[in-house]
């Protein structure tokens, strides 16, 4: 007898939610598949090979729009009360951009949404984590069609789903892209991932970094209850990578900026954004030209003074929840 | 003759077991199957029997089961209709060579007293409890006398009984002690039974009479290192702390104790452990309901033997734990031939001994003329929340100097009830 | 005005009904003619800027100890411990003092550069305090900072690996404490000092130990030798604490004393009519008490439980000192003393007392008879310098409804030890020869200790150690309005109603005996000429 099937890795789309016992299908119930023959694994529609291309159709954005106008900005209105800075920054822009955002919440999302002008807001599409909002069906169904994500893996550039971002981008889509990967644990920001920068150069569009000030102190991660509260949405001035001549011109190497170099400046303009929203503008900039802009990372100490220095803006209000034994009484 | 007979009638063991789970238990004795009867006096069966008119006849907690129609009807077909209860009996033998004698009665009714030839392979070895026979031979089915129709039962002022059921009761004893023979039988049986090694701890759920005899057999015929007695009224306490028992707990206290004596852990249920890795390691369940055998499930160590002493019915139990911990759990019924030390010895003659020794006639607390049966059973029904132990029927005149003179403490005739 | 001090007032006929806490309630009884009740100190006013005196008292250290910050530098170990959830009670409202003091240190250790820091809440053999418990203690700005990254900490006296032997004092002592805070660089000991007993040596010798160091000092002789162990200079609880402490000292452990007391405003103001002297009630106090009792009757238990739980006392800091341990402690007990003591001239002959809802093991929980036990005998009659409030052979009237009730969770070995071991004997000795040893290494209490939220095997011992010096001294307890069986098991005589307590009273020290009443809360501390 040859081995039993392999249990499929990722669930097929075509088996059926509920499955009626053999029983009471009787003589209509599924032939049992012989041992004797190989059974092929069905095809994976989870994760990156989630096809999100349905929620681009003109019913589908029509429908994201009805959605994002009377049910995601109302929400985020009340939950976080955005107020928007810099937004003059998008005036100029035409064409795709790709928005480049520091991440803490789930909220994150929602309120760039809300918050971009309506040009870019009915016709953008965001990356989201492959493995959290693409691992069932019905997440990939709901988060691509109320919010427009588009499945991306977090560590690595996965070529299918740059591909993809790179064809939107080609198709006049506009990409949110929260570098970082992921929620940050501790409030401090972490390492921007590459696919930002690369996928701006391979597409020759502008990136436009954006901070989101005080989203974690409202829902951060692991956080069982929204705290409403207020928070800022700071776009800063659009970023392309520098030409030859201008790196040769600040007596550099004389080519074009590379990915790496291009994706930390973009890192850099996040960072100058977070402290502005903590600051002032003016200190913000003079600490931008110093070169003193503090990192968004937070010091390289011990856990406690981490977290003992992180500003209020970026607290949670989670903290570690541990069931604690009910009185008996 | 005056007999308190039990007929077959299926709706009033239904009112019975109805009375009883509404009212409480000893309340069937009004609606239930007894009725107090006047009738001729029985044929004797055969050569070898004898009319026995009874002195005192104990309530059992078999026949408390019977009263209020909780019996399991495993029992209809080795019980024969109408008959009469009472099979904890001294009494007079009325005539024949043992004329005048005091005996008491040892009911199990096996070959030899239904005159099988040859006895089955038990009843070859002594071991009359196991008879397979108890419903056969020239007498209707009955396991005892007091659930046979054709030999009548000690609550009444006569039945018949064979020779090889009779044992003479010694002159120094009181009827009182005599009475206490046939439990104290039983709990030798099972404390026996349960192989208690020297050093073991051991459990003896219940202070009723049962076990109360069972905690004096223990202490008598092995040595436990340490005994916890369950005891929910005070009497009953102070009875189990005479009768030897180390640490007397209630109900709700013994998890905990057993926990803190054998140093094992808790499982589950935060500081009150709902469940212990260790535990006791023979328990003795002198109840034989469903909650005491589920606690004595909880209590006992892997490996561990639980007793049945109590008469159990129909019960709902989780055996999960027994199947995890590999408990033994032992049935153990009446008596018949124990192996001792000093070679094999009848049951009943070690019964003997250790109502002399442990001086068990303290145990009969409450006595009852046969008209006031109702009472009396409900007396028994609740004799620990009343302060009693063992309900007897007292009902004929001793042929003995030790009754006139009377036991020290126990009221001549309950008045008061 | 200034607060007025305590005084004893004498009872005469027009006297009104003198209040005694009754558990979760509380009793209006007539005492009789003659009696005397001995009323507090009231509160003295708080500090106006307590994270300024803080600060200021980090800087300027009393005895002979350098200024906190200069003590931290980059690279350096140091570890804060705390007092756990035992004080101050009842709870205080946020921000607790801990809060405020933890946080100055950490501004100081982050200001200086240093990367290990740990937090240890000094447990002792108490019960681990839960999530919320130590988020109330400290603030969460210090829970968030440290509690995720294991940086939080509680005492473990059964952790093989987390303890350390430091040697013998000269009477043969073994000094076992926290292995972490032994070899730290720094040991920041963050104390509340809610009555005369708390602080000094105690805090590191007793709150960081293992039972192995505990029992020399946890036992009946010291407790029968300590009179009282409210007054440290007469308590053989308290000598042998100091002896201890002097050999962690010389052991090497840097540690860095913060003692802080606070006033006696016990209760929040819906209860003022507790604190203040029965004549004195106002319209407000006398319509607040008759609605609060009529509430409370009609009440079930155990939401009377969460509802005074769930009190947070509006106690206020009067002083903070720190520097080097006893130099610390002598100031800090001259603050006390200046808040609490309260002259009585003469011992009675019959001292009674009402008890709270609140003892120090029962934050959260259940005060469980034995717990009643130890905070009348243990604590309250303690509560004496120079001597007892009633004479030798006296009687000692409590007023608690003791019912027989435990909380599992935190105080399993309670009810083996009430059920197994009160039931047998009652008396100290006998106890702590027969059963001490087998409870104190019960392989379930210390996993339930260790893991879960309760109290060492050993701790219902100590409970009625604390009572032993009151139990020798005493002819007779009689407990008011307790569950008869609960009463009698603990050894005491139960009394349905004052007059009757004070009739059986009679029996044991004669007609007219003269009465004492402790009248609380607050509480403070006689001084019993």
């Amino acid at each position: 007898m040859s081995p039993a099937p392999e249990r499929p890795v990722t669930r097929g789309h075509s088996s059926p939610v509920v499955r009626l016992p053999r029983k009471m299908l009787g003589a209509l119930a599924p032939p049992t598949w012989p041992g004797t023959v190989e059974r092929p694994l069905p095809r994976s529609h989870v994760g990156t090979d989630y096809d999100t291309s349905w929620s681009r159709t003109p019913v589908a954005r029509l429908a994201r729009a009805m959605i994002t106008d009377n049910i995601t900005r109302p929400f985020v209105r009340l939950a976080a009360a955005p107020t928007v800075v810099g937004a003059e920054h998008l005036d100029p822009l035409r064409g795709p951009v790709i928005f480049a955002a520091n991440h803490s919440s789930h909220l994150d999302t929602a309120i760039v949404l809300s918050a971009l002008p309506v040009r870019y807001r009915h016709h953008c599409v965001v990356a989201a984590a492959a493995d959290y909002f693409f691992d069932r069906r019905w997440k990939g169904d709901l988060w691509s069609l109320a919010l427009g994500t588009i499945p991306m893996e977090r560590s690595r550039v996965n070529r299918r789903s740059v591909d993809l971002a790179a064809e939107l981008v080609a198709d006049g889509w506009s990409v949110v892209i929260f570098p970082e990967g992921g929620r940050t644990t501790d409030g401090w920001g972490q390492e921007f991932r590459g696919w930002t920068a690369y996928l701006a150069k391979r597409c020759g569009v502008p990136v436009v970094p954006v901070h989101l000030h005080g989203v974690r102190p409202i829902f951060p991660k692991g956080g069982n209850r929204l705290r409403p509260g207020e928070v800022e949405v700071r776009f800063g001035a659009p970023l392309r990578p520098l030409t030859a001549t201008a790196t040769a011109s600040e007596g550099g190497h004389g080519r074009e900026e590379d990915a790496r170099r291009f994706g930390a400046r973009v890192e850099q303009s996040v960072a100058a954004l977070a402290d502005e929203a903590e600051t002032d503008w003016w200190s913000a900039r003079r600490r931008a030209a110093r070169g003193e802009t503090p990192d968004l990372r937070g010091p390289d100490a011990a856990a406690w003074r981490r977290a003992w220095l992180l500003p209020e803006s970026r607290r949670s209000n989670a903290g570690v929840r541990r069931r604690t034994p009910s009185a008996p009484w | 003759m005056r007999e308190i007979l039990v007929e077959r009638s299926l709706a009033r063991f239904a009112a019975a077991r109805a009375a009883s789970v509404v009212a409480g238990a000893g309340s069937g004795i009004t609606v239930g199957p007894l009725r107090l009867a006047d009738r001729e006096p029985r044929a004797l069966p055969g050569p070898d029997w004898h009319r026995v008119s009874p002195v005192l006849a104990g309530i059992c907690g078999s026949d408390l089961a019977t009263v209020d129609g909780a019996s399991s009807r495993y029992f209809e077909s080795i019980v024969s209709f109408p008959f009469v209860l009472g099979h904890e009996i001294v009494g007079t033998v009325g005539g024949g060579r043992l004329a005048g004698s005091r005996v008491v009665v040892e009911p199990v009714l096996g070959c030899v007293a239904r005159a099988i030839e040859p006895p089955c392979p038990a009843c070859a070895a002594g071991r009359k409890g196991a008879c397979e026979r108890i419903a056969f031979g020239h007498l209707k089915p009955g396991l005892q006398t007091g659930f046979c129709a054709d030999t009548g039962g000690g609550w009444s002022d006569g039945l018949v009984a064979h020779t090889s059921q009779l044992h003479a009761v010694p002159a120094e004893l009181s009827d009182e002690a005599a009475v206490m023979v046939e439990p104290a039988a039983c709990a030798i049986h099972a404390a026996l039974l349960g192989a208690v090694v020297p050093g073991e701890r051991v459990v003896v759920l219940g202070s009723g009479t049962l076990g109360l005899a069972t905690l004096a057999a223990l202490r008598h015929y092995g040595q436990p290192a340490v005994v916890v007695a369950v005891a929910k009224h005070p009497v009953q306490r102070d009875l189990a702390e005479q009768l030897g028992a180390d640490q007397v707990v209630r109900p709700e206290e013994l998890e905990r104790a057993v926990r803190r004596l054998t140093g094992s852990l808790g499982l589950a249920g935060g500081g009150s452990p709902s469940r212990l890795t260790g535990g006791a390691d023979v328990v003795f369940d002198c109840v034989g309901s469903s909650s005491s055998i589920a606690s004595s499930l909880a209590v006992v160590r892997p490996g561990g033997r639980v007793v049945l002493v109590g008469m159990p019915g129909t019960v709902r139990l989780d055996l999960a734990p027994l199947w995890q911990r590999e408990i033994a759990l032992v049935g153990a019924y009446a008596y018949g031939t124990e192996q001792t030390p000093d070679g094999p010895r009848s049951t009943f003659d070690l019964a003997f001994e250790l109502v002399a020794a442990a001086r068990l006639e303290r145990l009969v607390s409450a006595r009852y003329p046969l008209e006031r049966y109702e009472e009396a059973v409900r007396h028994a029904a609740n004799a620990g929340r009343r302060g009693a132990v063992k309900v007897v029927f007292a009902i004929g005149r001793s042929s003995s100097p030790a009754w006139r003179s009377g036991p020290p403490n126990t009221e001549s005739v309950e008045t008061n009830a | 005005m200034s607060p007025r001090p305590g005084f004893v007032l004498e009872v005469d006929r027009s006297t009104p009904p003198t209040l005694f806490w009754h558990g979760e309630g509380w009793r209006l009884e007539r005492l009789p003619a003659g009696s005397r009740v001995v009323y507090p100190p009231e509160p003295l006013p708080a500090l106006e800027d307590p994270d300024a005196a803080i600060r200021h008292a980090l800087e300027h250290p009393a005895g002979d100890s350098s200024p906190l910050s200069a003590l931290l530098r980059p690279g350096a170990k140091v570890t804060i411990a705390f007092d756990d959830v035992s004080l101050p009670l009842p709870p205080m409202r946020a921000p607790d003092v801990r809060q405020r003091v933890v946080e100055a240190v950490l501004d100081a250790a982050a200001g200086a550069g240093v990367d290990d820091v740990v937090l240890i809440a000094a447990l002792a053999l108490h019960r681990r305090m839960t999530d919320a418990e130590l988020r109330h203690a400290l603030g969460s700005r210090v829970f968030d900072a440290f509690a995720p990254h294991g940086l939080l900490l509680q005492h473990d006296a059964e952790d093989p690996a987390g303890v350390v032997h430091l040697g013998l004092t000269d009477h043969g002592e073994d000094v076992e404490i926290n292995r972490r805070a032994a070899e730290s660089d720094l040991l920041v000991y963050v104390n509340i000092n809610l009555v005369a007993m708390d602080g000094g040596h105690k805090s590191v010798a007793t709150g960081l130990a293992s039972y192995k160091s505990i029992r020399h000092h946890h036992n009946v002789r010291t407790m029968q030798q300590s009179r009282s162990f409210m007054d440290r200079h007469h308590s053989e609880l308290h000598t042998s604490n100091w002896r201890m402490g002097r050999l962690i000292a010389k052991a090497g452990v840097k540690v860095f004393q913060i003692e802080t007391t606070l006033n006696l405003d016990t209760f929040p103001s819906q209860f003022s009519f507790l604190q203040k002297r029965e004549w004195e009630w106002s319209l407000r106090d006398r319509a607040a008490f008759h609605a609060t009792s009529a509430a409370l009757e009609r009440t079930p238990a155990g939401l009377k439980r969460q509802i005074f739980q769930s009190i947070r006392s509006p106690h206020a800091l009067t002083s903070v000192h720190a520097g080097e341990v006893e130099a610390v402690h002598e100031l800090t007990l001259a603050d006390v003393h200046r808040q609490q003591l309260v002259r009585v001239d003469g011992q009675a002959d019959v001292l009674t007392m009402g008890l709270p809802y609140i003892c120090p093991y029962n934050v959260n929980s259940i005060m469980n008879p034995i717990l009643v036990a130890c905070l009348g005998l243990g604590y309250f009659f303690n509560l004496y310098r120079g001597r007892p409030l009633v004479r030798e052979g006296g009687v000692c009237i409590m007023s608690h409804p003791t019912p027989w009730a435990f909380n599992p969770v935190h105080h399993p070995s309670y009810i083996d030890f009430f059920e197994q071991v009160l039931a047998e004997t009652v008396d100290p000795l006998e106890i702590e020869a027969k059963y001490e040893e087998s409870f104190a290494t019960d392989p379930w209490y210390v996993h339930l200790y260790r893991t879960s939220n309760a109290y060492h095997g050993v701790h219902p011992f100590y409970m009625w150690y604390w009572c032993a010096h009151a139990l020798q001294h005493l002819g007779q307890v009689i407990v008011v309005g307790g569950d008869r069986a609960a009463v009698r098991r603990l050894g005491f005589k139960p009394a349905s109603s004052l007059a009757d307590a004070l009739e059986m009273a009679e029996d044991v020290v004669g007609r007219d005996p003269s009465i004492t009443h402790l009248h609380n809360p607050p509480l403070f501390l006689a001084d019993v000429t």
